[in-house]
């Protein structure tokens, strides 16, 4: 892999952008452009920071284009989202898309929203763990159900951000269980890890490539995935599906672009991430970080997201974060 | 002694000895420029460090963080502006001092405070690191709130002999750090609207806009133009016989500072703020403070500066990041395929003693850079007024720009600039609009947090050890400083009633 430092925009604090491109290596069919630019809204070593620049790698290699990813901050997606919408649908610009932007559409209701962009291609889904303090006593869901029936308050419920997924997952699961916990917000992932491990919080949900750390020290310990299936490298973990909560989430990593984006360049994009998504190196990478490869084309990424919004603006409603 | 001679090998073998000293100097002038914050300073750095073994990197951005929370005082005694949140508390006697013609002494000071607070931080994250992440897990959600309570008891002492206008001026600060998403429920806030308000109010726009754009107001107001303002042009590091009187402070900042960098979400403001009342409070000249106290400027910089070393201890110990700057480290860890957490100390040891080794150079070639740096700054701020109002006018604004390349913020730091005019004109102190903004948002979480977990009931407060032996602390300092205040006004009326008699 070559690296090209410099792209630094000196003046432009932040959005420093790193061109990380593999030149060469002309496919089938020609993309359109030779150097393609990838928006994320997380700051430099965010998660989809880290995604995008491990991606491009690949990618530059599959679609014989150089991508450079750059990080547009600020409103959390905010400010994303204008330049994507603001920016020609010809296939040169892309934004890297997690829940979050949508979320941000709904509660801010900003200039542009995730409206003016349509959905590219879906590569990976994020699969949401419980988890709970290593020397808990709950081994199964079922055990912690039944505390929380007994005793709602003795099994206080942890989540990140109040209009987080998880926080979603949380009171779905509740729902679904009849359990009246209290649903505790926190500041972000790790103010929750700390909350777990010092016993203010009873159970969690997380993401393996944060929790890695916690897992191999034995300080916490997985309850279920609410996943279809069993995840490839922890076998023994059932889903909460088996564990009798009926409960997938769907937290997707994908590509999105301007609205009004060419077949053809939707097409090529298929056709790349299919490739990188075999490729063996690019494998080992995201099955060590546990993420779901799903591809999902243009045609199939586009009503999934506006579902999830649907789905995501109902659960806003319901807990009156969002004014109807 | 095996770490010391891993560190020793590893500072040998690579160039992170280089990055260290580099580290620091960016650090320095990325903390001095208002709007670049440690986080960002290091932000700006970390594309560069891709291509570095991770040693080296991760020493660099250890590097920048310590050389950036130095940085920040520079301008903080200089032109009254802070560089980053953690020197607000120095702009008091910082600036006072400066303008006594006594900007050298003070910038010395705050070096050689700086230095020794990194310096004991940093011993204390090598030989306590375990311990320390013991403190971390201990402060549950009331223990946090107490915490918070015990900061804002500090306003009394801030409040320069008016305690409503203190109050008052707390209680806006409060109000402001109520703007954005609210913790628990989600909902927005005074937002009107506005996606730029949805993450709340950066503090350090509020800081700006109260400390600069309000000094370069009310210069405006008394135009004294042609003059300089100083006369001395050097930097003087404190002598023995003063630092005799700085030990004191010196020590209570680092203490505060190591145990505020080890918790998640305190961070350095609040520790700045928490050492400088504390200096206050076991000074023997406390009347000074706000008024050019050269501990003043001690206790916050030492604070300030251990907080940059054991902030590090949740993110080696546990893989989370206790503040932005932090998280940036730990992202930059996690590029160079370093887990940060429970096992990186068995897993990578030399990476972890390089970079403890990376540290201690950093600190100590910060005494030497900030020397050689401050002349040139001394001389740039001793330019005639008109020039020096211009550029700092230019400089604020470009850093306030920077932070989220908006213009919503400029206006808003001009907005604080009017409230920072007023509060002027009408005698309310900053301190504790500074202080209420920065704990308003700690005490507001973590008090209905705790409520949610006991479904209301009030009781967790005094039932958690912790949470108890702050409150108490907080109750007998309010208390404390009622009685002296009353005792010295009857003192005062006495002496004013005995002189009317003779």
């Amino acid at each position: 892999m070559r690296f090209e430092l410099g792209r630094i925009a000196g003046a432009a604090i932040l959005s420093a952008g790193l061109s990380f491109g593999v030149a060469g290596a002309v496919s089938a069919q020609d993309y359109p452009h030779d150097t393609v630019t990838l928006v994320t809204h997380s700051s430099a070593g965010g998660g989809t920071d880290v995604f995008l620049r491990e991606m491009s790698g690949f990618l530059g290699k599959a679609m014989g284009v150089n991508f450079v990813v750059e990080n547009v901050t600020g409103g959390s997606g905010a400010n994303a989202m204008a330049k994507l919408a603001t920016s020609p649908a010809d296939g040169s610009i892309f934004y890297g898309t997690t829940p979050t932007y949508i979320n941000t559409s709904l509660l801010s209701n900003p200039e542009y929203d995730f409206t003016d962009m349509e959905g590219v291609v879906n590569v990976f889904l994020d699969p949401q763990i419980v988890f709970v303090k290593a020397d808990s006593p709950y081994q199964t869901l079922a055990d912690l159900i039944e505390a929380a029936k007994a005793d709602p308050t003795s099994v206080p419920f942890g989540v990140t951000t109040p209009g987080s997924l998880d926080r979603q997952v949380m009171e779905q699961f509740k729902e679904i269980t009849g359990v009246t916990s209290p649903v505790i917000t926190h500041d972000g992932g790790g103010e929750l890890l700390i909350s777990v491990l010092n016993g203010t919080v009873a159970v969690a949900i997380g993401e393996i490539q944060e929790l890695g750390p916690q897992i191999e020290a034995g300080e916490i310990r997985l309850l279920a995935s609410y996943t279809e299936e069993r995840l490839p490298n922890l076998p023994d973990l059932q889903t909460a599906r088996e564990q009798g909560v009926d409960l997938v989430v769907t937290k997707f990593r994908g590509i999105a672009g301007p609205k009004g984006l060419p077949q053809e360049v939707k097409d090529l994009w298929a056709a790349g991430i299919a490739k990188v998504l075999e490729d063996p190196d690019f494998k080992a990478w995201y099955m060590e970080q546990s993420l779901i490869p799903r591809l999902m084309p243009a045609a199939e990424y586009e009503p999934f997201l506006a579902a999830f919004a649907e789905e995501q603006k109902a659960f806003l409603i319901q807990y009156g974060i969002l004014q109807q | 002694m095996d770490g010391i001679s891993t560190a020793f090998n590893v500072l040998t073998t690579t160039p992170a000895i280089f990055a260290a000293i580099g580290g620091v100097a960016w650090g320095i002038i990325g903390g001095a420029l208002p709007g670049i914050s440690p986080s960002i300073a290091l932000a700006l750095l970390l594309p560069f460090t891709y291509g570095m073994d991770p040693i080296t990197a991760i020493v660099l951005l250890g590097a920048t963080y310590v050389g950036a929370e130095y940085g920040g005082s520079i301008p903080a005694i200089l032109i009254n502006t802070p560089g980053t949140n953690a020197a607000a508390a120095t702009v008091v006697d910082g600036y006072y001092m400066h303008r006594e013609g006594r900007g050298g002494e003070a910038l010395g000071i705050s070096l050689q405070s700086g230095v020794i607070g990194g310096l004991i931080g940093l011993i204390f994250l090598i030989v306590f690191t375990e311990p320390l992440s013991r403190v971390a897990l201990a402060f549950n959600f009331p223990a946090y709130f107490a915490l918070g309570i015990l900061g804002l008891s500090v306003i009394v002492s801030l409040s320069n002999g008016s305690l409503i206008k203190g109050m008052m001026a707390a209680t806006l600060g409060l109000m402001i750090a109520t703007i954005g998403t609210d913790p628990l429920s989600g909902v927005t806030r005074f937002t009107f609207g506005e996606p730029e308000l949805l993450t709340g109010i950066e503090y350090v726009i509020v800081m700006v806009g109260v400390f600069a754009m309000s000094e370069l107001m009310m210069t405006a107001n008394t135009p004294d133009w042609g003059k300089t303002d100083g006369k001395q042009t050097r930097i003087k590091l404190p002598s023995f016989k003063t630092w005799r009187k700085l030990w004191k402070a010196q020590g209570i900042g680092s203490g505060v500072g190591i145990f505020e960098g080890v918790m998640p979400g305190a961070g350095g403001s609040i520790a700045a703020f928490m050492s400088y009342n504390e200096a206050k409070r076991w000074s023997s000249e406390p009347e000074k403070f706000g008024k050019g106290s050269e501990e003043g400027i001690a206790a916050p910089e030492a604070a300030n500066n251990a907080v940059a070393c054991t902030a590090l201890v949740p993110v080696l110990s546990f893989g989370i990041p206790g503040s932005n700057s932090a998280a940036i480290l730990m992202g930059g860890m996690l590029i160079h395929g370093l887990t940060p957490g429970p096992m990186l100390f068995q897993k990578e040891p030399e990476f972890v003693y390089g970079l403890f080794g990376g540290l201690a150079v950093a600190n100590i070639s910060q005494l030497f850079l900030g020397i050689l740096m401050m002349t040139p700054a001394l001389w740039l701020v001793n330019r005639p007024k008109p020039y020096l109002m211009a550029a700092i006018f230019a400089l604020v604004f470009s850093g306030i720009y920077s932070i989220h390349n908006s213009t919503y913020d400029l206006y808003l730091v001009l907005l604080f600039g009017v409230v920072g005019y007023l509060l002027r004109v009408f005698g309310f102190p900053f301190l504790p609009l500074v202080l209420g903004l920065v704990l308003g948002y700690l005490v507001e979480a973590n008090y209905r947090r705790s409520l949610e977990l006991t479904a209301g009931d009030h009781r967790i407060f005094w039932e958690t050890p912790i949470s108890l032996g702050l409150l108490s602390a907080a109750v007998l300092f309010l208390v404390g400083s009622a009685v002296r205040d009353i005792l010295v006004a009857r003192k005062a009326a006495k002496k004013v009633a005995e002189g009317a008699q003779g």
